[in-house]
């Protein structure tokens, strides 16, 4: 029974290997044309709400046969980067090719013909202890920027930083937003065309035109303010969950009945995927984590779209910059979108 | 190794031969009340091999799901489980019921009974010049209960478990998944799965441990001992301390969800993280339980074919000492992600780093035996490399994950998964072939196909590397674990993943053969069939060893080499 | 090691098993730590504030804290578990304390069902480092709370910041401490039968 099936995916996969190719070019021009054509409408929209935006393929993403980290866009990420692509994978390398290296010489010079009769050597001190120290050496080599690295990651929050909430559920995640009036995001990932509905009155994916990749957009994203460290507070409502954003080198579980915190700052305006990394029931896959990183002026009409929302002194400058009038236009411009569907959501749930 | 060998031991065993010597009792009482401790070893060994197919072919069933997006052969699964109409939370469930029962299965039933079970049982004794085990009876008890733990684990995979049938919690069973978030009998099921299989692991450590330490033959000093018998009493040591803790952890899981206890509760004030504590504490030396005796093989197999004593024997024996200990005081770096604080994470991020050291030491020491020798490429001296360099890509992966920094990166990916899948689908399954092919012809009596042997090994090593390589590509760009369904953006690697998978399944077929060949058409295997490297006592007995062996105990001279 | 061989001349039955015996205690011993760890984590973690777990005070010993002129930002936080059916919430978000004298929040739930609902709160301090210098005097989650149907309540916590924390290497850059409550239902009990029975106490 599993052989057979196995044997006709063995067929389809030399097919579909091929096929995703053309796939995913497809995919990208296509992008590309709807960012040409979606950029001038986004432009126009700050100043009277919230229109999402639109990702750049590649970016915040995987990318197709990808066989690297993804790309950072944060401090932390961009040095732990480094830990990774310029100290451990090339330790890692050379000691992987040193120990092929010997094997095969071993191969060569040591097979029966070529060395009929083995030496009998068992010991040699000098040897074991360079085989004990050297590694300990490197391990000292690799300690050092880890451990610099750990520490940087725990430096807490400065005085007066953005406290986003994030709770986890099965299966979505909720985002509120305690300085900005106590609103609260609910974010469910998009129906997958022709597979069964995931979630009960959220759109597919695709039906608009900022959609992200299949599998990773939801219908309400978290949206934070780009530039700024920001107090993420996790928890679960239920069961264990991990909030992982792995462009934003972030991951930290939700743990009912406690909260977890940690900084977050993004560098760069865009939209940042990551998904559930904690197995939470059936559908662990299907809640992923979309973090949408706007300058503090967008960022304020996003929160004033929300009923509720209010900008307090957390930026003063910011908030004088984005007078009163325009907030109550947004609340209604931005009726159109995500805020019709959070009310969705939410009654789905 | 000099030894003098007793002279009835020209034992060919007839099955129908009921000589003074070699008295074996019927059928039903030999295979069912055995205390034979080289009968249980077969019966591990044919166990370990049912349930590696059983577990292998769950592994299989994830691939063919995971060789496209989307979800395309979880509902015929789910009815193959006996569920009628399964709606789509319940299709799901059976994606997590398939990689629980596929880690629990690999570790305690396949690879465990395996290495410890089926070789610790037939050549500790052999080796150590020992008739039997300590506590024959013992022994039958523990490989009944590992078959009972199998057969509830079985059962959990037909009975409600939450959102679909049967146990949907991951290996690590970790709460409030567990408990509030799993009703239904299937987990109640799978904990007490490993509560049998615990118990018979923990009796048999004890036999072990009584054996080695009380029924080594004269002269047979702990520091003469082959690195077998090292690995198997520090594995039995592993588990004697560990095994516990796992117990205690699942019957607090068992009473917090029947009972009404609040163990891993936060709403009585307990700690789910705290159950991953115990379960880790138990994880972490458990690795190494299922790694160290492939340690032991590999040592023996790669003296044999350098025709060399082992390299640095002592550092072998204590660095394998050493990780055990170390082993205990690690567990922590599975956590990273719980929000533990700045100077928790950085003393497991440099005590995990530790391990590599020990670990280095044994990969060299190997190379080292190798290097001079006059090394002959028969099968399983083939496949002791190929775990050297299997297990050494492992290991340094090990290193870039043991760095609490970047773990926050890892952790819970598929770089996860290529990683252990190196050091334990990789490692300890090539240690666990090597092994086989090293000693089948002992234990059987007959010659396998070295030809069929070098076949198996090298679509095997294709085909494992096809599998778990592209998954580190997978975990660096981000793809979670224990995920049915996966973006576009994956597709790639996981095509090439499973037919991996495929070309591995192929290599198993060969072996089939192999083995076939072997029943049917192998040559009687001699006493010493590897030649003049073998030195351990096995090779003094025949092939097969007789139903009782050193009825007269072998005498270990002082001048003996390991 | 044991270097022995004499032991391995006969195979003494009593010798093996108190080798067995050692070894079974070893197991015995593991398994009793293993259930010891659950008193013994929650001991490790009220000392040593390890999980975020705050101090507990007694009036006598919050009497002698200094008061310093150095302040703090404390941020409150609340949480309901899934399918309880109560809001609760803090009354203020943020508040600005003098590290080492005593102060007050409130919360505020409220029962939006119709059953009795017993809750018990689960708490923890971030950063994790700030824990042990966070002491409550008083608190809603030292007991369980039982609501009525549509009964609200306000509910303190009183607390000081430890002086002590000034002086931590760890604690130099925390800038805000978030003390969290997670409500958990302990027993629902139908409010018919209860009035019933009880006299509206």
């Amino acid at each position: 029974m599993i052989l057979g099936k196995t044997v006709l995916t063995l067929g389809e996969s030399a097919k579909a290997v091929g096929r995703h190719f053309v796939a995913a070019m497809a995919f990208s021009s296509s992008l590309a044309i709807t960012s040409a054509i979606a950029a001038p409408a986004a432009e126009a929209v700050p100043a009277a709400g919230y229109t999402p935006m639109k990702p750049t393929p590649g970016i915040g993403m995987p990318v197709e046969g990808g066989i690297g980290l993804q790309q950072q866009y944060s401090k932390l990420g961009e040095y732990g980067e480094w830990i990774h692509d310029g100290v451990l994978m090339p330790i890692i390398t050379v000691i992987t090719l040193f120990v092929l290296l010997l094997i095969i010489i071993i191969a060569v010079r040591y097979n029966r013909r070529a060395n009929p009769v083995a030496s009998k050597t068992s010991h040699n001190t000098i040897l074991e202890v360079v085989w004990t120290l050297v590694p300990v050496l490197i391990l000292i080599g690799i300690a050092v920027p880890s451990i610099d690295l750990i520490a940087k990651q725990y430096k807490p929050a400065p005085k007066g930083a953005l406290t986003i909430k994030v709770t986890g559920n099965q299966w979505f995640w909720t985002y509120g937003y305690p300085d900005n009036g106590d609103f609260e995001v609910v974010s469910n990932m998009l129906n997958l065309p022709g597979q069964p509905t995931i979630n009960n009155g959220v759109r597919e994916v695709g039906s608009k035109p900022w959609d992200g990749p299949s599998h990773l957009e939801v219908d309400n994203r978290m949206v934070v303010p780009v530039g700024e460290p920001i107090r993420l507070q996790i928890t679960a409502a239920d069961v264990i969950h991990s909030f992982a954003v792995p462009s934003l080198w972030f991951k930290l579980d939700a743990v009912p009945g406690r909260i977890n915190e940690k900084v977050l700052l993004v560098e760069k305006p865009g939209v940042y995927y990551g998904q559930c990394s904690e197995l939470c029931g059936a559908k662990h896959g299907y809640m992923p984590i979309a973090v949408e990183a706007l300058p503090r002026a967008q960022y304020d009409a996003w929160v004033l779209t929300h009923a509720g929302g209010v900008i307090d002194g957390q930026k003063p400058a910011a908030v004088a910059a984005s007078p009163a009038a325009p907030a109550a236009v947004a609340t209604e411009a931005a009726s159109e979108a995500p805020a019709a569907d959070a009310t969705a959501a939410a009654t789905a749930e | 190794m000099a030894t003098t060998v007793p002279e009835h031991f020209q034992g060919n065993v007839d099955h129908h031969a009921h000589t003074d010597h070699d008295h074996k009792p019927a059928f039903f009482a030999r295979w069912f009340m055995s205390t034979n401790h080289k009968d249980i070893g077969t019966m591990y060994l044919i166990f370990a091999i049912f349930a590696g197919i059983i577990g292998g072919a769950f592994s299989g069933m994830m691939r063919v799901e995971l060789a496209e997006p989307g979800i395309q052969y979880l509902d015929i699964f789910a009815r193959w489980f006996g569920a009628t109409n399964p709606d789509f939370n319940s299709t799901l469930h059976v994606w997590n019921v398939l990689i629980t029962a596929h880690g629990l299965i690999m570790v305690f039933f396949m690879v465990m009974p395996a290495m410890i079970g089926g070789f610790g049982n037939w050549f500790v004794p052999l080796m150590i010049g020992a008739p039997d085990m300590a506590f024959p009876r013992m022994n039958n008890i523990s490989f009944w209960l590992t078959v009972a733990g199998f057969i509830s684990l079985l059962c959990s995979a037909f009975v409600p478990g939450g959102t679909g049938l049967g146990a949907g919690t991951g290996w690590t069973v970790y709460a409030p998944l567990s408990t509030s978030g799993s009703p239904g009998p299937a987990v109640d099921f799978g904990i007490f799965a490993l509560h049998l299989a615990g118990a018979g692991s923990i009796m048999g450590a004890i036999n072990f441990i009584t054996t080695i330490f009380n029924m080594r033959a004269p002269g047979m000093t702990m520091h003469k001992m082959p690195l077998f018998v090292w690995s198997v009493l520090v594995t039995a040591f592993l588990l004697l301390l560990s095994l516990p803790v796992l117990a205690a952890a699942i019957t607090m899981l068992l009473t917090d969800r029947n009972f009404g206890t609040t163990f891993f509760d936060p709403s009585g004030g307990g700690d789910p993280v705290l159950y991953q504590h115990l379960f880790w504490f138990f994880g972490h030396p458990e690795v190494y339980i299922m790694i160290l005796p492939g340690f032991g093989i590999i040592s023996q197999i790669v003296s044999t074919f350098s025709k060399k004593p082992v390299f640095g024997y002592l550092g072998m024996a204590y660095a394998m000492v050493a990780i055990g200990v170390v082993g205990f005081i690690v567990w922590a770096h599975h956590m990273y992600a719980t929000g533990m604080s700045v100077n928790t994470k950085m003393y497991f991020t440099a005590a995990t780093m530790v391990i590599a050291v020990p670990t280095g030491i044994k990969i060299f020491s190997w190379i080292a035996t190798m290097w001079g020798g006059s090394v002959e490429f028969k099968s399983p001296m083939v496949w002791a490399i190929g775990f050297i360099f299997l297990f050494t890509v492992g290991g340094v992966t090990g290193v870039v994950l043991a760095n609490g920094g970047v773990d926050d990166v890892l952790h819970d990916t598929y770089y996860v998964v290529a990683h252990f899948h190196y050091v334990l689908s990789l490692g300890a399954v090539t240690a666990l072939f090597a092994g086989f092919y090293y000693w089948f012809p002992k234990m059987s009596g007959r010659m396998h196909s070295e030809f069929l042997a070098h076949v198996h090994f090298w679509i095997f090593f294709i085909g494992v590397n096809m599998i778990f390589f592209p998954m580190h590509f997978l975990g660096l760009q981000g793809m979670p674990r224990r995920y049915p369904d996966y973006a576009e953006a994956y597709q790639h690697w996981n095509h090439v993943a499973t037919i991996g998978y495929m070309v591995m399944a192929t290599s198993l077929v060969v072996w089939l053969i192999n083995m076939i060949y072997a029943y049917t058409a192998g040559r009687k295997a001699e006493d010493s069939y590897w030649g003049e490297g073998a030195t351990t006592l096995e090779w003094t007995l025949s092939s097969p060893p007789p139903y009782h062996q050193f009825e007269t105990l072998p005498v270990i001279e002082e001048a003996a080499h390991h | 090691m044991a270097e022995a061989p004499a032991l391995a001349v006969p195979i003494s039955r009593r010798s093996n098993r108190r080798v067995a015996f050692i070894a079974l205690s070893m197991a015995l011993l593991m398994l009793g730590l293993g259930y010891a760890s659950v008193p013994l984590y929650r001991m490790f973690c009220q000392v040593t504030g390890y999980g975020g777990t705050t101090q507990r005070a007694d009036e006598a010993k919050a009497a002698g804290v200094q008061v310093t002129d150095k302040t703090m930002s404390i941020r409150f936080d609340a949480n309901v578990e899934r399918g309880m059916p109560w809001q609760f919430k803090p009354l203020q978000r943020t508040d600005t304390v003098t590290i080492g004298e005593r102060d007050m929040a409130l919360f505020w739930a409220k029962n939006d069902s119709d059953k009795v609902i017993t809750g018990t709160a689960s708490f923890n301090v971030e950063p994790e480092q700030a824990a042990r210098y966070f002491n409550k005097i008083q608190c809603f989650c030292f007991t369980e709370q039982t609501l009525q149907p549509g009964e609200a309540v306000k509910m303190p916590v009183i607390y000081y910041v430890d002086p002590a924390i000034l002086n931590d290497p760890d604690n130099k850059d925390v800038e805000q401490i978030t003390l969290s409550y997670t409500f958990h239902v302990t027993s629902i009990s139908d409010a018919k039968t209860l009035d019933h029975g009880g006299t509206g106490g």
